[in-house]
Parts: structure tokens; sequence; C-alpha cells
């Protein structure tokens, strides 16, 4: 789990920060704000507008609202690359494919919220099982291994069947690679069912996998869409920073109308 | 006759001996890392309380996930028929047994001779499981021993909607520093694995009576929840119900002996 921040002005990002944390998500947004304040060099007082998404959104302190996170994402991906018409999310606790259509706008999504299996955490889960650290996860060992195959979906009995493995004397990279991988295909098909419109875009923490983008790349038959560099990470909280942004020069009805809307489109109340 | 049953789990090893159908005896010791080791410790264990020397036993039968790595086993069985063998040997009117693990639940149909039916076993989601429970409760800051009192005290219990326990202990955090009361939270972490079992049991059919055995029976509350939803009380075991597999293996392994017993004598007639 992390928190993560973005800070922008007229002329575009001026700081993004990365928190992992483990406690409080309130604790975690006052934390990351601190950080990205000082990185900025800015303060809390020259922030106009301050928007929350994800997870621990509406439990941000002091923010102006709370947005879905596939509307933060669906703006920073068009603002990064406009020829981008499917983003398929896959954060910690966050799995989600949308289209976005010719007009820039949100259009069909396809999102898991009730299993973990495909998510970031899974990978956590594991990795923390097998002694991986988050470097090594999306570093040279993603990439060294000969993938075993893991059968499990819930990362509790993944974890389970990871042990017995490496009890069974497999290398602890294969097995990684394994429980990658699984994640991988998982994230292929719930792609697939939604339907790929090029160019797809793949942003969240697990984006950073490299092992995960290289089975991805391969499953979809495809290249994953060029982001401006940006570390898809943060897609979630610049998207968040460009709402903010646009809402400063909106007067605060069109604003709610606005935001009510995209509401209604996500299908969450 | 003496017989022996020997349930190597997971986390647990548990042993029964019985002798004429009475129970002798009872042990639960950690397991250890290889099943051997774990089965050789809770018999010797065992058996050096009781007195008794190893080649006493006519017959032992080995059950659960180390089963078939216990060499003075004369035959391994599931556990399933075990417990459904355990619970119906004990309560004899039972005919649905609940079997809630640290990693697995069933649902287990016995007929009136205590042999397994029919089951469900979740194979792909932890969601009912004792694993659910001991993350929700890490999340709480309690143990997990302590879920079962605690919520008896809720007043309004929260309501959880993720079946999934990485996500049910994330909503755990969240009510807690929402500062929801903690028996609520307790009482709604019970509720949620209830409804998880829920699902096997009504996929098997229930049939009264019913028992709660493994781990999760030792969370009053829980058992309280499932009790709603059966729409009837539990029967209550005098023993420990985390033995009861191990009691089934004894209970299974007196069975073979006197079906050898029979094999025999009837062979002597024919003869």
């Amino acid at each position: 789990m992390s928190a993560k921040a973005a800070i922008i002005d007229d002329s575009g990002p001026l700081a993004f920060e990365i928190l992992p944390y483990t406690g409080f998500p309130q604790e975690a947004a006052t934390a990351v704000m601190g950080k990205v304040l000082a990185r900025a060099g800015a303060a809390h007082s020259e922030v106009a507008r301050f928007l929350s998404t994800g997870f621990g959104g509406k439990a941000v302190p002091h923010s102006d609202g709370a947005v879905p996170d596939t509307v933060c994402l669906q703006r920073a991906v068009r603002k990064l690359n406009a020829n981008v018409r499917t983003v398929i999310n896959v954060g910690g606790h966050s799995f989600t494919v949308f289209h976005i259509d010719d007009t820039g706008g949100l259009g069909e999504s396809a999102i898991t919220d009730m299993c973990t299996a495909g998510m970031g955490m899974f990978l956590d889960v594991v990795s923390t099982a097998l002694e991986i650290s988050p470097d090594e996860m999306s570093g040279e060992l993603s990439l060294s291994g000969k993938p075993l195959f893991i059968d499990n979906q819930c990362p509790i009995f993944a974890e389970s069947e990871a042990l017995s493995l490496i009890n069974e004397g497999y290398d602890r990279c294969d097995v990684f690679a394994g429980v990658t991988s699984a994640v991988a295909n998982k994230i292929a098909g719930l792609a697939r069912r939604l339907g790929l419109k090029e160019e797809v875009a793949m942003v969240g923490g697990v984006a950073k996998n490299r092992l995960v983008m290289a089975i991805l790349e391969k499953n979809l038959g495809l290249r994953f869409a060029d982001l401006a560099g940006i570390d898809p990470q943060v897609v979630a909280a610049y998207g968040a920073a460009l709402l903010a942004r646009e809402g400063c020069s909106l007067d605060n009805q069109s604003l709610s109308s606005t935001a009510a809307e995209r509401l209604h489109r996500e299908g969450k109340p | 006759m003496l017989t022996a049953g020997c349930d190597i789990g997971a986390l647990t090893t548990k042993a029964a001996v019985i002798r004429d159908g009475v129970i002798l005896g009872c042990e639960v010791v950690r397991s250890r890392a290889k099943a051997l080791q774990s089965a050789t410790d809770v018999m010797d264990k065992l058996l050096g309380g009781l007195g008794i020397q190893y080649g006493h036993i006519d017959y032992c039968i080995s059950t659960g996930y180390g089963r078939n790595l216990v060499p003075f086993a004369q035959r391994n069985m599931s556990e399933i028929s075990c417990h459904a063998r355990g619970a119906h040997w004990l309560a004899p009117s039972v005919r649905t047994v609940i079997d809630g693990g640290g990693q697995d639940c069933k649902a287990i149909r016995v007929d009136g001779q205590g042999k397994l039916s029919d089951f469900r076993m979740n194979t792909k989601c932890a969601a009912g499981t004792g694993k659910a429970l001991e993350l929700m409760a890490r999340s709480l800051g309690v143990e997990v021993s302590e879920l079962g009192p605690l919520s008896l005290q809720a007043k309004e219990p929260v309501i959880m909607n993720k079946p999934c326990c990485i996500l049910m202990q994330i909503e755990v955090k969240r009510l807690v520093f929402e500062g929801r009361d903690r028996a609520d939270i307790a009482a709604g972490a019970n509720d949620m694995v209830a409804r998880e079992i829920m699902h096997l049991v009504r996929d098997v059919g229930q049939e009264n009576d019913i028992a709660v055995t493994g781990g999760v029976a030792k969370n009053v509350g829980l058992v309280r929840c499932l009790e709603k939803y059966l729409g009837v009380a539990s029967v209550r075991f005098s023993v420990d119900t985390q033995l009861i597999g191990a009691i089934g293996a004894a209970v299974l392994a007196a069975d073979r002996c006197w079906e050898a017993v029979a094999d025999r004598s009837g062979d002597g007639a024919t003869r």
C-alpha cells in the first residue's frame, strides 16, 4: 500500500511523491502531502485546490473533495497520451480496465473489487513470504526466472503453494516468476473481457514490474503506450491534481455538476 | 482393542487413543517442518503420558495434510472422512459437519452410520477460513481468540461486503480508524466469515443436527452467527473440537479392526 501525491501549477507538474505505508490512510495522506510540499518548495496555504482519490480517498484530511480514481486516471492519461483508448490500472488493491472514447470521455469499464486475484497485493503477500524486497521484485529477479505454474488465484493459497515449492527445492526466483505470471494472466483476462482498443496504457504500481509488463505485452500481442515517462504509480494522483486545476478555473456550481455527472457515469452514487 | 488416530495439520498435530469405545487420551502439539517429526512428537507425548508402548496399539490411522508421510500408521484416510466419523461418533444425531480450519473450510454430510456422504470445500478463496479471522483480528489489534468474546458485546455490528480476506483486513483497518466500536467490528468480521461458510453449507444441503468443528468452532461469536443463519443451535461437544479429526481416525481404526475380526471369523466358519 502506498500514498501518492502530485503538485502541479499552470505550467505543469512540480513534484510527485510516493510513500509506502502499513498504518492508516489518513496518516499516510498527511505524511505524503508534507513530503510533496517540501519537494515542490511550497506551503500548504499556497495550494489553491486539493482533491483526493483512491481506496482511502474519502479519508484524506483537508481534501476539497474525493474523486473516483477512474476519472483521475482518464484525465491524466488523456493529458499524457491522447491516442490511448484503453487503460489498465492495477495497483495494490485496485484493478480496473476502462476505455477512453474518441472525444476523450470515459467509456466502458470493468472493475474487480471483491477479490485480490490479479492485484498488486497478491505480489506483496507472496513476496513477503518469500522474503523478496520490492526492489528485487521489479528488478533483475523477476526477469531471471523460468516461471513455475502457480495454480492458486487467492494470495493466501498462493502463499502456501509458493512456500511448498520452495520447500521442495525450487528456486525462489522461478517460484516468484510463476506468481508474477499468474498475476499477469489474470490482468490479461480482465482486459480481454472488456476488449482492447489500441493504444493501451498500463498504470498503477504493478506497471513497474517489468516481468508483468513483458508477459502482458506478449499475451495481449501489443506494445503499451508511452506515457511521457511518468511513474505509473502516480498517474491517479496527477489526474486528481489536473482535476483540481480545472476546478480552480470553473465556478463551483459547474464543477460540482460535472463531478456529479462523472460519478454517475462511473456507476457509483 | 487399542487404536490410535493421528491428525497432522498445517498448524497443529493431534492424536487420540481409544480402547473399546472409550477415549483414553488426546494430545495436541505444534506442527514441525516435517510431518513425520510432528507425528512422532505427538505420539511420544500421548503414549508416554498414558504409559502405553507403541507396539500395543492394534491399528493406527493417520489423517490431515501430512497423512501419507507417517510410516507407523497402517493406513491413511482423508480428514473429511475422519471428521465425519469423529463428529458422528461423539454425537450420533449429527448429519452435517461444518469444519473450519486455518486455510480451509468444509461442509460435510454424514449418513446415519457416520459415513461421509457428500461434502463441499473451499478451493479458490480463503474468505471463509480461520486465516480471514486471523488477518482481521490483527487489524483490530486483538488476538484471534479474543474475536469471539469481544463480538458478543456488540451493539450495532458493522456490515462488511468485501468477500476477500485481504480486502476485509483493510476494511477493518479503515473502520478502526473511523473510531467504530471494536466489538461492533469484531461482530461484523465474524458475520462476514459465517456468510462465506454458509455458501458451502447451502450448496451441500443442510440436514440437522449440525456440528461445528475445527479451529473456527472456538470462536463463540462466529458459531452464534452460523446458528443464526442455520436456524438451529449446533451440537455441543465435551471434547476440544480440534481433536475430532484425530478421534475420528482412531474410531475408523477400530472399525477396521472389527471388520478384520469379522472377516477372520467368517473365514473360519467357511473352513
